[in-house]
């Protein structure tokens, strides 16, 4: 069974090089928390770029669609002929393609952010502690049994205020 | 290694940090503590709320009496059929237009003093759709048919006319109701798990944890949350232009006197960001003296919020002066007499409460002096308030009253009902706003703490005595 080992800092740098040495040693999956987005963290796990935008294109891309056909459809439906004017008109219905396109495509995103920072959840006790959103600086390295110790003593060594074995 | 910036070297570009600085605020701990503060009620909160619910109990007397008598006992006088309720419903919309402004745009635009305004803009944005989106729904008379303006096909006999601006009005403002509450709200999910976090009630805690998700600021929380927030700004950018552009069509498409211009749409984005602009100085000026918050709200922002004021009022004015210009220049006798019926006639002194408030006390925006007088910028945000809602009153009543036939040519009074309703649209606004400053934080810490200099060890080593 997979466990962890979570490291409460108190500064930044600290935190950095602690990142740093345990994915040099390659013990486990890193998770970096921070109360502001930093980006020496973010350096240091070096992470694939966000996907966030394939979502915003798709919903942006569907909700223009659905704009101009609802306009169009309802139009053709339900014709308002005015003398030698066309029932469906691009021009007009253009305001219905943008504002729909971002209404979707703002809501897709929020969804694809939802979907990839795997939130919503129903917990957020395992592997995190309360002062990750004031003031502190936290690490969680999730890795085999047999291997926290190495963890523990690493996190210690970067100054670590506190180290604590979750599950 | 990472690079880790030491706090005195000159730290690289971000949103938050773009040219600002925080000097009095030293580390994350004061930021929550001094932000989070605000969340505790005073007996001035109390005396505010109580105001704002007269307001509005004032208002709902005045529907429920409309409801029960019919539209009549509204000041409508034909021609005159739109009146107060549709010159309030342009108001609010146009105040709703800084909150995306602040948060969206100068987000885009690297403007670092929009970090410690931009959550109040935000929440003034949504509160200020919302009341906006209640002014058609009262203006027709008999509200509980308000969803025949939803343009959804039906067997009613109900055809929803989509080359209609008012049904284009319907979608641009359903949109960006949505994605300004949907911006709110993304913007707050941090800064609720920081409430979260320090809750000792359980059930208060239980409700914030389901309101941030289980959120835990992760960096991978963090990096998609950036990433999100970058496209809803880029968003938001162009729907700021489009909704106040439509809300302009809904006069530009008719062929009234004085309506019937292309320079609408420009003319009322920039009056929308500028009177948007002055309803964020009427709340946080009051706001950062009372919770003793000038060093978050600095008069470096003042000053540049100032200038960006000035801008849009000097626009404002131009389009006020083209439109004069172009009635001459056009050589059209109808538009010539109108314009000058408003600006000398009939409804001189509405003009002149618009020109004054809004093209000539802007100007003192000029001097260095009065752009860092905050009690200078409150005053001028309430004579700009009054003056933008004139302007809506001067492009509604003047066209209608005096249209291209002399013989329908009429006047408009408000009733009790008209001014009971401006009232309580006051009264709701301010309702929900004051309701707001109590729950969730006025200001968004995490995008504050990126501006503070995070700790190092490196740094307290030097404080040890390192050198």
């Amino acid at each position: 069974m997979m466990r962890g080992m979570l490291g409460v800092f108190t500064e930044l740098d600290s935190t950095v090089e602690a990142i740093e040495e345990l994915k040099q040693k390659q013990l486990g999956e890193v998770t970096a928390y921070s109360p502001t987005p930093r980006p020496e963290l973010e350096q240091a796990i070096d992470p694939p770029q966000s996907p966030v935008r394939k979502f915003t294109l798709v919903g942006a891309l569907s909700g223009a669609i659905f704009g101009y056909w609802l306009a169009i459809w309802g139009s053709e439906y339900w014709p308002l002929v005015v003398g030698g004017k066309a029932i469906s008109t691009w021009i007009p219905y253009t305001v219905f393609g943008f504002e729909v396109m971002v209404m979707v495509g703002a809501l897709s995103t929020v969804f694809g952010m939802f979907y990839l920072a795997g939130i919503p959840r129903l917990t957020t006790t395992v592997g995190y502690d309360a002062r990750f959103s004031a003031s502190h600086f936290g690490v969680w390295c999730e890795c085999a049994p047999e291997k926290l110790a190495a963890v523990e003593s690493i996190l210690r060594r970067h100054g670590a205020v506190e180290v604590r074995g979750e599950r | 290694m990472a690079q880790i910036a030491h706090p005195d070297a000159p730290r690289r570009p971000n949103i938050a940090s773009a040219d600002i600085q925080l000097p009095a605020v030293k580390d994350y701990d004061q930021v929550d503590r001094e932000i989070l503060q605000i969340l505790q009620p005073t007996k001035a909160w109390f005396g505010g709320l109580l105001i704002a619910l007269t307001c509005l109990a004032f208002g709902i007397l005045s529907w429920s009496y409309q409801i029960h008598e019919g539209l009549g006992v509204a000041g409508y006088n034909p021609p005159v059929m739109w009146g107060v309720y549709i010159i309030t419903f342009v108001f609010w919309v146009g105040i709703g237009h800084a909150g995306t402004l602040i948060s969206a745009v100068l987000y885009l635009f690297r403007a670092g003093f929009r970090t410690t305004i931009y959550r109040a803009a935000e929440a003034m944005t949504v509160f200020a759709v919302m009341t906006a989106g209640l002014f058609p729904i009262i203006h027709i008379g008999r509200p509980w048919k308000f969803f025949w303006l939803i343009p959804y096909p039906n067997w009613r006999m109900l055809w929803p006319n989509f080359k209609s601006p008012l049904v284009w009005d319907v979608f641009a403002i359903t949109t960006y109701l949505t994605i300004s509450t949907t911006f709110l709200f993304v913007g707050l999910i941090p800064d609720i798990a920081v409430l979260r976090d320090r809750e000792k009630n359980p059930l208060r805690k239980h409700i914030l944890s389901a309101l941030s998700f289980g959120w835990r600021n992760s960096e991978r929380e963090w990096r998609h949350f950036a990433r999100a927030y970058l496209f809803l700004a880029a968003f938001s950018t162009p729907l700021v232009l489009s909704v106040h552009s439509i809300v302009s069509f809904d006069f530009a498409l008719g062929i009234a006197p004085g309506w019937h211009t292309t320079i609408f749409p420009p003319y009322f984005v920039a009056g929308a960001i500028f009177s948007g602009f002055a309803m964020v100085w009427t709340i946080i000026i009051p706001m950062r003296r009372w919770f003793g918050l000038r060093h978050y709200v600095t008069l470096n922002h003042l000053d540049a919020s100032a200038k960006m004021v000035l801008f849009t009022s000097i626009v404002v004015g131009c389009a006020y002066v083209a439109e004069f210009f172009i009635a001459w220049y056009g050589g059209v006798q109808y538009e010539q007499d109108y314009f000058w019926n408003r600006v000398f006639g009939q409804w001189w002194w509405a003009a002149w409460i618009m020109l004054t408030c809004n093209m000539i006390l802007p100007l003192s925006l000029f001097s260095q002096k009065l752009r860092r007088n905050p009690t200078w910028l409150f005053i001028l945000s309430i004579f700009i308030n009054i003056g933008m809602w004139f302007e809506r009153f001067v492009i509604v009543v003047p066209s209608l009253s005096h249209d291209v036939e002399p013989w329908q040519w009429s006047s408009y009074v408000p009733t009790w009902v008209d001014y009971g309703l401006l009232i309580g649209s006051f009264g709701w606004f301010f309702m929900w706003f004051l309701l707001f400053i109590k729950q969730l934080p006025i200001m968004a810490l995490a995008e504050i703490k990126e501006i503070i200099p995070p700790k190092m060890k490196q740094t307290d080593s030097h404080h040890h005595g390192g050198h």
